[in-house]
């Protein structure tokens, strides 16, 4: 029974299955958008679909719990069949250990053999120079008038696909770590505030950060084209009535403090923006100059009709910046259209033109914890070196073994390579030609 | 300075020449036109990378200077550019010119297409913040080796499945062993499946920086992992259980729809963060 299910964990079968079906069951997700309101999907989907779907959680199926179950099978796989493969690793890197043995030459279909004439001493060196440059320096023993010498190279490489596999050990748990213990959300900060707690989100509530966080200024800058070229967060971190840090944040330069990390996220203009808006009565040629809060409106003078601004856009279209004018009169609908700085806007008997605005910026600052981190990255450096370690290196051995026959001395040659086994196999055949050369 | 898009537009045609030559060559054995298609793909290339360069500086006097990785042209640009440069270096083992065919052929539609679609705007754009990352390079530089890996694969496995099911006449006939076809893909995949790696891996590193986390399941991540774990399931299936044949060519081709939907179909048709490609 135990053996039966360590053979199906630690077969590639299963391995070649979970790939497919973590492909497949993917794709789900990418068709339906994850993560939306419940009540988005009740839209959606008819009662019976949706009971469905809610049942194997298709709405955020990457956390469900059949989605983590193929996770943690192929994990147990991972396991499995790294477990079943050091045994034969380590039998193929210890070969050295007992040099005097006959049994490779014996067992190998591979055997080049062939005879000399010439001293001992002379093949020794021969032997020991060649061996060296396929290799390394062959460890010499002698045994019952026989010589052997072992060399080899690239050992670690054997171990590269082993570390590839735990690598990917290493991001899954990283993972799982990460979603049972991080979190992540957001601060609203308008320049000048501060706070001490974060939304999280998927709407959990809200959680304390530990410490204060102020919004100092907050920029965006455009290229000509009117793309947005930076957003920046100038920040200060206050933990316990202490200035700690200050510093800015930039989309790709976050800023970490006690474990917790603070990206660019988003941003916007605050409604606490002020405006100074110039309404011209066109009839009488009266001029004032109004200061107005965003969505706070006031009369315009000597008349029934109020005036807000909406909106603000800091560049309409490449005419520069824009406000959303909103005129309010009695037993009428409201009428909103756009004021510029450049130009006036007629509306009945008055010209409004934007004479300047004090605007503030809000900016959104994602907030995240993940204590799995540190292991995806391991696994990342693992994955990498362990990739190195197999495709550009190769574990090499070679053994020779010089006796004595009738015939002469009889040299007998085994080698094996983990890679390229065919070109490696004409460098050896070519061995016995320099044994013969005259190259000493 | 010279106009980056005019030294494409040349490149099309270099390699639509060496396509047509190497086919000639392959068709009658000639070695002297085996020359000829490999001298005017390296030549092609060599404008190609001048084309690369000329963007890049250009970019720089207009004050915006990047690598040119960043939009749909520069993507596509780039890719017919990796397909014939591992073309280039995997070149000892394609003893056939099969390789030689398939890239130059892939890079020539692929440059026909950006340059003469109405739709593919070749004008330099400045970086958005996502994109101002040194991790840019890497990301795009690994990805599209490792699709172009894939795209030739793609049309090796094409040729296998035409060698064993269609009758041995014509130019079928001239094919390679089957043995040698699947060979080859196999080899085009292990290399592509490393870049993939390492693609996925310069990415989420990326990610983190930018996004505030190295993995989200946004759809460019998520379908890039399908494209892993197909290949994965086919290096699997190949190391471990010997599988070749026809199905091993069917998985191959599956793969690469795969690529093609991570690169495209994620972008046209799902949303997701990774909107610029």
């Amino acid at each position: 029974m135990y053996k039966k299910l360590y053979n199906l964990f630690s077969s590639t079968r299963l391995t070649i299955f979970l790939f497919f079906a973590i492909a497949a069951t993917s794709i789900l997700g990418t068709l339906i958008q994850q993560g939306l309101p419940i009540e988005r999907y009740e839209q959606i989907y008819s009662q019976r679909v949706f009971s469905v779907m809610g049942f194997f959680d298709i709405f955020d199926m990457y956390h469900s719990w059949w989605f983590t179950l193929l996770l943690v099978l192929l994990s147990i796989n991972i396991i499995a069949c790294t477990l079943r493969q050091i045994p034969r690793i380590i039998r193929l890197t210890s070969s050295g250990k007992n040099p005097t043995d006959d049994e490779i030459f014996a067992a190998s279909r591979t055997i080049k053999t062939w005879h000399s004439n010439r001293d001992i001493e002379a093949l020794e060196l021969q032997a020991t120079k060649i061996l060296t440059s396929l290799a390394k320096t062959p460890v010499h023993t002698k045994k019952d008038n026989t010589e052997y010498f072992f060399a080899e190279k690239g050992k670690t490489s054997r171990w590269g696909m082993i570390l590839v596999h735990v690598s990917v050990l290493f991001i899954l748990a990283g993972g799982m770590i990460g979603m049972i213990w991080g979190y992540s959300g957001q601060i609203i900060l308008v320049e000048g505030e501060s706070a001490d707690t974060f939304s999280l989100f998927s709407g959990k509530g809200t959680k304390e950060l530990g410490f204060d966080i102020i919004c100092n200024h907050f920029s965006v800058d455009f290229y000509k084209t009117g793309m947005p070229k930076r957003y920046k967060t100038d920040l200060t971190i206050v933990d316990q009535g202490k200035e700690v840090m200050t510093g800015a944040i930039t989309v790709n330069h976050p800023l970490h403090y006690k474990g917790l990390k603070f990206c660019q996220a988003t941003y916007g203009i605050a409604d606490t923006s002020s405006f100074q808006v110039a309404a011209e009565n066109t009839v009488t040629g009266e001029k004032t100059v109004l200061t107005l809060d965003k969505m706070k409106k006031k009369p315009l003078p000597n008349s029934e009709i109020y005036f807000a601004v909406a909106k603000l856009l800091p560049d309409y279209k490449g005419r520069g910046p824009g406000v959303l004018g909103v005129l309010i009169e009695p037993d009428k609908a409201h009428d909103i259209f756009w004021i510029f700085k450049d130009k006036q806007t007629q509306r009945g008997a008055f010209a409004f033109r934007l004479k300047d605005y004090d605007k503030a910026y809000y900016t959104g600052i994602q907030v995240s914890k993940n204590p799995g981190t540190p292991f995806v990255r391991a696994g990342f450096i693992f994955m990498i070196t362990g990739f190195i370690l197999s495709l550009f290196f190769t574990h090499t051995r070679i053994w020779l073994r010089i006796r004595d026959t009738q015939k002469g001395h009889e040299i007998s040659v085994v080698a094996n390579a983990s890679k390229n086994q065919k070109a490696f196999k004409e460098k050896i055949q070519g061995l016995a030609g320099r044994f013969q050369g005259d190259e000493f | 300075m010279i106009n980056d898009t005019f030294l494409v537009s040349i490149t099309t045609f270099v390699y639509f020449f060496s396509a047509f030559v190497f086919l000639i060559s392959y068709i009658f054995k000639k070695k002297s036109a085996e020359k000829i298609a490999l001298v005017s793909t390296v030549a092609g290339m060599a404008i190609h990378t001048a084309a690369l360069i000329c963007r890049w500086i250009h970019s720089y006097q207009m004050g915006i200077g990047h690598a040119p990785l960043s939009n749909f042209y520069e993507s596509m640009v780039f890719f017919s550019w990796s397909l014939v440069f591992i073309y280039l270096v995997t070149r000892k083992q394609d003893t056939n010119n099969l390789g030689g065919i398939l890239a130059t052929f892939f890079s020539f539609l692929i440059l026909a297409y950006t340059t003469l679609s109405p739709n593919v705007d070749c004008q330099i754009q400045p970086l958005i913040p996502a994109l101002q990352s040194n991790w840019l390079t890497s990301h795009v530089i690994t990805c599209f080796f490792a699709y172009a890996c894939f795209a030739i694969a793609f049309g090796l496995s094409i040729l296998y499945l035409l060698k064993r099911t269609k009758s041995k006449k014509g130019i079928i006939a001239l094919l390679p062993d089957a043995a040698v076809l699947d060979e080859a893909t196999y080899n085009m995949i292990s290399l592509g499946f490393v870049l993939l790696t390492l693609g996925i891996i310069t990415g989420a590193a990326w990610a983190e920086n930018a996004w505030g986390r190295y993995w989200g399941w946004d759809p460019k991540e998520t379908w890039s992992l399908i494209t892993w774990l197909i290949y994965g399931a086919f290096l699997h299936a190949r190391i471990t259980k010997g599988w070749k044949g026809i199905r091993m060519s069917l998985v191959s081709i599956l793969g690469f729809t795969a690529v093609i939907f991570t690169y495209l179909g994620v972008n046209y048709i799902l949303s997701g963060l990774h909107s610029y490609l």
